[in-house]
């Protein structure tokens, strides 16, 4: 329906949870929330088109959308919590360091700020390693990237993620999990998807320095100030790991996800072929 | 036993038949108010012959209806009430179908006090009487369409208001009311019946089951588990029946499985089988999706679906403190009672809760999806249709839906044709890309590479074919 669906491989992720083909999902019959956000799910610009149902996170974003006038909400929880589900995180694994995910714009979009001054605090903040985690569009500048390896970071970037349904990058999500679980902490300065992530995959989380801004950037649904607002308990360089964890559950709806054969029906995928049973008779039972 | 015709009789009629009127009480629900009635005992108006007193005389109008009687072994009184002499000759009288079939149009139009007055004038001081009582504002004229005028109108009751309105009069004439019942069909409840909040998911489950099928404003399942809520049951109830004068109190509540009885704080039905306390799952359900609690929903479905009573409609499944399912009812398949708890949830109007087309059969399958239970809507059975002709508000409700649903459609039909336009320009746009190429020296060679290959493999495959034939 729409090709955001299949942004940072979500719909890949999904497509396996289901038991089907991860490397060509199927159609998905609605809106996917892909990041998230303080409006109501979905991309400020998203033309939405009358009786196609959105996919959100959490209830907090449907119960936000419905009074923005938006119907058709079903909270499936993020692809990020399925992924988590199916790739559960071994305790005993050794984390070390900060991954560093600095305030970045979208496609066509440019941030303006300091880097160097972040990067100053950064180092002075972080008591371990850092990896510096830039979106594509910052990684493909050389001089961004080298600026930031001169300051003795780990620069990497989870990859593209993909558009128009051309150059999807299926691995994208799992990236970041194999990065996440690596780590202790998870940072950045703008409270964004990648935080509450790293705080549901066990990362301690922080939202601290020079936030920036995007060149000609609108806040909608109240922007930077209104997150500062309603989440300042997840601002600061540290943050309680216990109450940040409880967060990103709610956020993102890892304690609201569903069982393939409700998402099935829900984005109108078929069953998976290799059960018999389900194709004799059509009914499943799990 | 033989006819004594008294006079204004009607002589092609009958109250018994439900051809006038709706039939009388069901001898199952009466036989425990009518049991061990001493003396002589006046039963006044249409009753059921099944549950009559031993002994007792019967009142009819209709010729047909006492011929039956007496053909029953009865002792019969046809005519009007009025023309029965007043003399207090009876120990007890019984006119439980109240007091609007005992004239007949030979007689003068009486009003209720006037009718009430020669019932009490055979009555003897200190007896007792037995009467029902319609309710004017019960659920059932809620939600009843508009009637035509039938043959039994040829004068317009003006029965008491409110059966309060009867105790002080009752009272004056010496005969106090000990007991009164709100009149269901299906169920006699008494007082303490419905104060007790845990019996409400029961209630509400027999009163809607045996609730008649018929056009009506609404259906009648969701009015009747809000009455129960709301402490309303009695005052909404399509009748009473009031125990009046020297009479025993009665049993807290009648159901056809017989009386029904406290024991150890637990309440069981006539027959022994306990009840079971809490709410249907229907309501909670419901109530559920008026929170928008998906997860509580699931909770539920499953719960129910994993349960003995997965096969039982939800509205005749009570949940009990502890989560437990009773069914109420004689099961079904599991999917039957999937399919009929999506056509409760989009007669409530929920049905936007789920992504559309949330028809019966798209909502059953996602329902079982619910429960971890994978079902193709096409596999979803036929649902029992619409014999009453529906109700005007689930009517009204699923036009909307349908309306709704059809200008969703218009609207992704333009989406899609827009994006058909926006990927044939993407197609054309490729496909000249590739004209061009191929039109290139390395295009042709690879097309003369291809084409071998292609001819290659033909060439294969008859030699195969040949070898095997």
């Amino acid at each position: 329906m729409h090709h955001a669906n299949h942004y940072y491989g979500h719909s890949h992720v999904l497509a396996r949870y289901c038991g089907l083909d991860d490397t060509d999902p199927p159609r998905l019959r609605g809106y996917l929330q892909h990041g998230w956000n303080i409006g109501d799910g979905l991309a400020p610009d998203h033309e939405f088109v009358p009786g196609v149902p959105s996919f959100l996170w959490s209830e907090r974003t449907r119960r936000r959308a419905w009074s923005l006038g938006r119907r058709q909400l079903y909270v499936t929880g993020s692809p990020f919590a399925y992924l988590l589900m199916m790739e559960p995180i071994d305790p005993a694994t050794p984390r070390e360091g900060t991954i560093w995910y600095p305030f970045h714009g979208w496609e066509g979009q440019h941030v303006e700020g300091d880097h160097a001054a972040l990067m100053a605090e950064i180092r002075a903040t972080e008591p371990g390693p850092v990896t510096v985690c830039l979106y594509w569009q910052e990684y493909r500048s050389t001089k961004l990237r080298r600026q930031y390896e001169a300051a003795g970071f780990r620069v990497i970037c989870h990859g593209y993620r993909g558009g128009w349904w051309k150059d999807l990058d299926p691995g994208f999500l799992y990236r970041q999990l194999g990065e996440l679980r690596r780590h202790a902490r998870v940072a950045s300065n703008r409270l964004c998807s990648a935080v509450f992530y790293g705080a549901l995959a066990g990362c301690a989380p922080a939202v601290y320095g020079d936030p920036m801004h995007l060149r000609n950037e609108k806040p909608a649904f109240g922007g930077h100030e209104r997150i500062l607002r309603e989440w300042a308990a997840l601002h600061g360089a540290q943050v309680d790991p216990a109450l940040a964890r409880s967060i990103a559950v709610e956020e993102l709806g890892a304690d609201r996800l569903l069982a393939p054969p409700e998402l099935r029906r829900l984005l109108g995928w078929p069953m998976p072929r290799s059960v018999e049973d389900a194709e004799l008779t059509g009914v499943l039972p799990r | 036993m033989t006819v004594q015709m008294i006079g204004g009789e009607m002589l092609h009629w009958s109250d018994l038949s439900g051809t006038h009127g709706p039939r009388p009480l069901s001898a199952a629900l009466a036989a425990p108010l009518l049991a061990g009635l001493p003396g002589r005992v006046l039963v006044a108006g249409p009753h059921d012959p099944a549950g009559l007193p031993a002994g007792a005389t019967v009142l009819v109008r209709g010729v047909a209806d006492a011929e039956a009687l007496a053909g029953r072994g009865a002792s019969v009184l046809c005519g009007s009430l009025e023309k029965q002499a007043a003399e207090p000759a009876f120990d007890t009288v019984v006119a439980l179908d109240g007091l609007e079939r005992l004239c007949t149009p030979e007689a003068p139009d009486l009003g209720w006090e006037e009718t009430l007055g020669l019932l009490l004038a055979v009555l003897r001081p200190g007896g007792r009487l037995l009467l029902g009582v319609p309710n004017d504002f019960g659920l059932d004229r809620l939600i009843a369409l508009p009637p035509s005028p039938a043959d039994t109108d040829w004068v317009a009751p003006d029965g008491p208001v409110t059966s309060a309105d009867l105790h002080p009069r009752l009272a004056a004439a010496g005969f106090p009311v000990v007991r009164e019942y709100a009149a269901y069909p299906g169920a006699l409840l008494g007082a303490e019946v419905l104060a007790d909040p845990g019996l409400r998911g029961f209630l509400g489950a027999t009163l809607t089951a045996a609730a008649p099928a018929e056009g009506r404003l609404a259906d009648p399942g969701r009015l009747i588990a809000g009455a129960l809520r709301h402490g309303l049951a009695a005052q909404l109830a399509p009748g009473w029946i009031l125990l009046a004068g020297d009479i025993a109190a009665g049993p807290a509540a009648v159901l056809p499985t017989g009386a029904v009885r406290l024991d150890g704080g637990a309440w069981f039905q006539g027959d022994g089988t306990p009840i079971p306390a809490g709410r249907t799952l229907a309501d909670l359900i419901l109530a559920a999706c008026g929170r928008r609690a998906l997860p509580a929903v699931r909770e539920l479905l499953t719960a129910w679906q994993e349960s003995p009573a997965a096969g039982v409609p939800a509205d005749q499944v009570v949940v009990d403190a502890a989560g437990g399912c009773h069914g109420l009812a004689a099961p079904g398949t599991p999917v039957a009672a999937l399919r009929s708890l999506a056509a409760w949830l989009i007669g409530g109007g929920y049905a936007h809760l789920w992504p559309s087309p949330a028809d019966e059969a798209e909502l059953t399958a996602l329902l079982a999806g619910m429960t971890g239970r994978e079902l193709d809507p096409h596999a979803v059975p036929a649902g029992p249709g619409r014999p009453d002709g529906g109700s005007l508000r689930e009517l009204r409700v699923e036009r909307d839906r349908l309306e709704q649903e059809l200008a969703d459609a218009r609207a992704r039909h333009e989406f899609y044709e827009r994006t058909v336009a926006s990927r044939d320009a993407e197609l054309k746009r490729v496909r000249q890309v590739n004209a061009l190429l191929s039109a290139t020296v390395p295009g042709r060679a690879a097309n003369t590479v291809v084409d071998g290959l292609k001819a290659g493999r033909r060439a294969v495959r008859a030699v195969v074919k040949r070898t095997r034939s």
